[in-house]
C-alpha cells in the first residue's frame, strides 16, 4: 500500500510539473500579453518599457528558469492585470467552484441512481423510456440555455431564488441544478447499464434462489458490484467540473468561481494567473484520481495495492 | 371572538407599520450591475472601465466635466498657464481624504508623479505622456511641467485621480481605495461584490443614496434578468435587443466609434477613388437602425463627436450612393482584385455582425472583399504592424480625453501607432495643433484635418454608438456622454 502510494505520489508530481512546463512553453509562444494589457493608443516607448519591466524581453530560457525557481516556492508571480499574487487569486475562488461542482454532483447522484435503477429493473418498459429520455435530455441540453431558461422561469417570472450572485443556498440552487444536468444524464445511463449487467449474473440468480428479497438482492449485491463504474464516472464528472467546465454556468449566473477567472486569464493572456490556475487544476485532478483509486479498494476488497 | 379578531388586526397593522417605517427611512441603498470585476482598485494603475465604474465615485480629479462636457474645477479652485511648459493649479482648501490625510499640493504633486513614474508602469500613461513632473509651490498651489507646450493639459487633469500619499504607499492600496469623493470604500469580495457607503463628510455635501453595492454580472441576459427580478437597480451596457424588456431605459451618444482603417500607404487602397467608393458603398443609416436598433448615430465623417474639442460640425457623412461607388471604382480601373479586410469578434459591441454587413455592402458594388476574422492577439499583431499593413482593418476608438489630439495622433497621423493613413498635410496640422496654445487657432487646424480626411477618405467612417443603461422604476438618473456612472447623481423616487 505505502509503496503504491509512494509511486502514485511520484507520478502525480511528475504530471503536475509536466503540465506546468507545457503551459509555460505554450503560452509564451502565443501572442503578446503586454500589447493586450495596454490601451491601443499607448506609445511604443511605453510598450517597450512595460515589456522590459515585466521581464518579457529576457530570453525564454531565462524567463523559464525564473518561473521554475519561483513556482517551486509556490510563487507564480503577480497577475499582470490584477496587480496581486496569482496563486492566492486562484485559491480564493476555489471554494465557490467546489461548492457549486460538489452540489451539482450530489444533485446528479441523488437523482441519477434511483433513475438508473428504475430503468434497469424494468428494461424497455415505459418507465425505462422516460428515464432514458430524461438522461438523454440532461446530457444534450446546452447549459447556458438551460441556465437562462431557469433564470427566466424562477427569479424573473416567479420571484424565486436569484438570477445571479453568491452567498446563500438560494443563490446556489439554479446554477447547481443547471450544472447537474449533464452528470445526471451520464450517471443515470451508466447506473442503468451496469445494474442491468449485474442483474444478469449468476450470483444474483443464486441470491434469488436462496430466497433473498428482491430489495436485498439489488441493494446488497447488484448495486454494490455495479458501484465501480458509477464511482469512476462520478469522479470523472467531478474532475471535469472542477477543471473549469463550470465556466459557462459561472458566467451565466455571475458565480465567483475559478472557471470565470481562468477564462479571463486566457482572454487577457495573463500568464502568471493562467499558470497558477493550471497548476491548481492539475493538483485537483491528481488528488481526485488518487482518492477514486483508493475508493475502489474500499468498494471491492479484491482490489489490493 | 370578534373583539379578538379586531385586536389581532390592529396588532398586525401596527407591527407592519413598525417594521416598514424604519426600512423606508433607511432604504436608500441600491445595487448596481457592471460587466465584470475590476482588475484592481488602484485608480492610477489600469485602463479598465469596471475599475472606473467604482473609483469614479471614490476618487476625484482636479477638473471635472459638467453635463455638457465642459471642463469645470473640482478639487482645483482654478488654473493658469505660467509659461509655455508650466501650468499652475490652485486647490480648494479644507478638503481631506476619508482616512484624514489632507488633500493639498503635496498630495496632488505626489499623485501626478506617481502616475507618470515609468517604474509604476501605469496603463494610463498614454493620457499623461507630455507631463514631465509636478511640484509643490505652496500648500494649495501645484505647478505641473510638460515636455513642450501642451494645450490639452487641463483635459488630462480631468482624467488623473488624486490619491492620498501615505495610503498609496502602504501595502494593499490596490484593494483599499481611499479618496476625497462622495463615496467611501467598504469592502470587496473579488468576483462577488464591492460595497460603498456615502461619505457623510463629503466636502460637496453627502450624497442622497447612502449605500451602493456593485456586482459583476458578465452575461448580458443575466444582467437584464437581475434588473427585471428587482435584484439590481441599475445595469450598464444593455444591448439594443434587450431594451423593450428593461423597466426604464436611458441612452446617450457615447464615445465609441467603430471604424474601418483604410491603408493608403501601399496596396490597392492608395487610390483615393477606391477609398471614397468604399465610403459611398456603405449604408450607415441602415447599420445604425438595423444592427444597433437605432441606438447609434451616423458619424459625421470623423472619429469624434460634438462633445470632443476639434469636432467639425460642418462636415457631413458620405451619403449612401452605391452608383457613385460603382462609378468611382470604374474610374479607378478596379477590376475585382481582392481587398483584405481584417476583423475580430467579441471585443466590441456587434463587431462581427458589423464587419459582415460592411463586407456584404462592399460586395454589392462589386468589390471583392477577403474578410478574415482573427483571434485577438493575431488581430493585434496586424493592427500594430508597421510594415505590410492590411488594406482594411476594423477597429473601434473611444476618446475619453475629449480632445481630438488623442484620436488624431493615434489614427490620423503618419506617425500614429495605430495608423495606416499617411497624408503629410494632415500630419503637419496635427503636430502643430498639439502644441498650439491659442485654442481658436487649434480648433481651426482640427477643422481642417477633418475636412481633409473626409475628402481623402482616410477611413471608412461608420457610426457613433450610444451607451444604453437599464434602471429600476425607483431610480432617477441621467446618463453622461463620458460614460461615467456617478452614484452621487442618482436619487430614489
Amino acid at each position: 500500500m505505502s509503496a503504491y502510494l509512494a509511486r502514485r505520489l511520484f507520478y502525480s508530481i511528475a504530471v503536475v510539473i509536466g503540465v506546468s512546463v507545457a503551459v509555460f512553453l505554450i503560452t509564451h509562444q502565443l501572442g503578446d500579453p503586454v500589447r493586450m494589457m495596454l490601451p491601443l493608443e499607448a506609445s511604443e516607448e511605453q510598450y517597450q518599457a512595460a515589456r522590459q519591466q515585466l521581464g518579457f524581453n529576457d530570453p525564454v530560457l531565462v524567463q523559464f528558469a525564473r518561473f521554475s525557481v519561483d513556482a517551486v516556492r509556490g510563487d507564480f508571480g503577480d497577475s499582470l492585470w490584477m496587480d496581486a499574487p496569482a496563486l492566492p487569486l486562484v485559491l480564493e475562488r476555489l471554494p465557490a467552484t467546489f461548492l457549486l461542482a460538489g452540489t451539482a454532483i450530489i444533485i446528479a447522484l441523488v437523482l441519477a441512481v434511483p433513475l438508473g435503477i428504475i430503468a434497469a429493473l424494468k428494461p424497455r418498459s415505459l418507465l425505462d423510456h422516460v428515464a432514458s429520455l430524461t438522461a438523454l435530455l440532461g446530457l444534450s441540453i446546452a447549459d447556458f440555455w438551460l441556465g437562462l431558461m431557469l433564470i427566466f422561469i424562477f427569479p424573473v417570472s416567479l420571484g424565486l431564488f436569484y438570477t445571479s450572485g453568491y452567498g446563500t443556498w438560494e443563490h446556489l440552487v439554479l446554477p447547481a441544478v443547471t450544472l447537474a444536468a449533464r452528470p445526471l444524464g451520464r450517471i443515470s445511463q451508466i447506473v442503468r447499464s451496469s445494474v442491468l449487467d449485474e442483474l444478469d449474473k449468476n450470483y444474483v440468480t443464486a441470491a434469488r434462489a436462496r430466497g433473498l428479497s428482491e430489495q436485498a438482492t439489488l441493494l446488497g449485491h447488484a448495486l454494490r458490484n455495479a458501484a465501480i463504474p458509477i464511482v469512476t464516472l462520478t469522479g470523472f464528472e467531478l474532475t471535469r467540473l472542477l477543471a473549469g467546465f463550470t465556466v459557462v454556468v459561472e458566467a451565466v449566473f455571475g458565480w465567483p468561481g475559478v472557471g470565470l477567472l481562468a477564462v479571463d486569464a486566457i482572454e487577457r493572456q495573463d500568464l502568471p494567473l493562467l499558470q497558477a490556475d493550471v497548476f491548481v487544476v492539475a493538483m485537483i485532478v491528481v488528488v481526485i484520481n488518487l482518492l477514486i483509486d483508493l475508493l475502489y479498494g474500499a468498494l471491492d476488497p479484491r482490489i489490493r495495492y | 371572538m370578534r373583539k379578538l379578531a379586531i385586536l389581532f388586526c390592529v396588532i398586525l397593522a401596527g407591527a407592519l407599520l413598525l417594521s416598514v417605517s424604519p426600512l423606508m427611512a433607511q432604504d436608500s441603498s441600491i445595487t448596481v450591475a457592471i460587466g465584470g470585476d475590476p482588475t484592481t482598485l488602484d485608480p492610477q494603475a489600469a485602463d479598465d472601465g469596471n475599475e472606473r465604474a467604482v473609483n469614479d465615485n471614490i476618487y476625484e480629479t482636479l477638473l471635472t466635466r459638467d453635463a455638457s462636457m465642459a471642463l469645470q474645477p473640482l478639487l482645483a479652485e482654478g488654473y493658469e498657464q505660467i509659461d509655455a511648459t508650466t501650468w499652475q493649479f490652485t486647490l480648494k482648501s479644507g478638503i481631506s481624504f476619508t482616512n484624514g490625510e489632507p488633500m493639498n499640493a503635496e498630495a496632488v504633486a505626489f499623485s501626478i508623479n506617481r502616475n507618470i513614474n515609468p517604474e509604476f508602469n501605469s496603463e494610463q500613461l498614454s493620457f499623461f505622456e507630455t507631463i514631465t513632473g509636478a511640484s509643490v509651490v505652496d500648500d494649495l498651489t501645484v505647478s505641473i511641467t510638460t515636455n513642450g507646450p501642451d494645450p490639452i493639459l487641463p483635459a488630462r487633469m480631468y482624467w488623473l485621480k488624486i490619491v492620498p500619499p501615505v495610503a498609496a504607499q502602504a501595502d494593499g492600496f490596490a484593494e483599499n481605495p481611499v479618496g476625497t469623493g462622495p463615496y467611501k470604500f467598504v469592502s470587496w469580495s473579488r468576483g462577488q461584490q464591492i460595497e460603498l457607503e456615502a461619505n457623510a463628510e463629503y466636502w460637496g455635501g453627502a450624497p442622497s443614496i447612502s449605500r451602493v453595492v456593485i456586482r459583476p454580472i458578465p452575461e448580458e441576459s443575466t444582467r437584464l434578468a437581475a434588473l427585471q427580478a428587482g435584484e439590481v437597480d441599475f445595469v450598464r451596457d444593455l444591448i439594443p435587443e434587450q431594451i423593450d424588456q428593461a423597466p426604464v431605459v436611458k441612452h446617450i451618444p457615447g464615445l465609441e466609434f467603430p471604424i474601418v482603417r483604410l491603408n493608403n500607404k501601399d496596396g490597392i487602397l492608395t487610390d483615393v477613388r477606391i477609398r471614397q467608393a468604399i465610403n459611398y458603398a456603405v449604408d450607415k443609416e441602415a447599420i445604425a437602425e438595423a444592427l444597433y436598433g437605432g441606438y447609434a448615430v451616423v458619424a459625421q465623417a470623423q472619429v469624434i463627436n460634438s462633445s470632443h474639442f476639434g469636432f467639425n460640425p460642418d462636415v457631413q457623412a458620405y451619403p449612401y450612393a452605391p452608383d457613385m461607388a460603382r462609378q468611382l471604382l470604374a474610374e479607378a480601373g478596379y477590376s475585382g482584385e481582392p481587398i483584405q479586410f481584417i476583423g475580430e469578434a467579441g471585443r466590441w459591441l456587434k463587431d462581427r455582425e458589423l464587419i459582415e454587413v460592411v463586407a456584404a455592402m462592399l460586395t454589392d458594388v462589386g468589390i471583392t472583399v477577403d474578410v478574415q476574422i482573427l483571434e485577438w492577439s493575431n488581430y493585434l499583431d496586424l493592427l500594430f504592424a508597421a510594415e505590410n499593413q492590411p488594406s482594411m482593418i476594423f477597429v473601434a476608438n473611444d476618446n475619453t480625453l475629449f480632445d481630438a489630439d488623442r484620436t488624431f495622433s493615434g489614427y490620423y497621423s503618419c506617425e500614429g501607432r495605430v495608423s495606416s493613413y499617411c497624408n503629410d498635410e494632415v500630419t503637419q496640422l496635427i503636430n502643430t495643433a498639439r502644441t498650439e496654445t491659442d485654442s481658436a487657432a487649434r480648433l481651426e487646424m482640427y477643422h481642417r484635418v477633418v475636412e481633409l480626411t473626409r475628402e481623402d477618405a482616410a477611413f471608412l467612417f461608420l457610426v457613433n454608438l450610444e451607451n444604453i443603461y437599464g434602471l429600476s422604476e425607483r431610480l432617477e438618473w441621467e446618463p453622461r456622454q463620458d460614460g461615467k456612472i456617478l452614484f452621487a447623481q442618482m436619487t430614489l423616487k
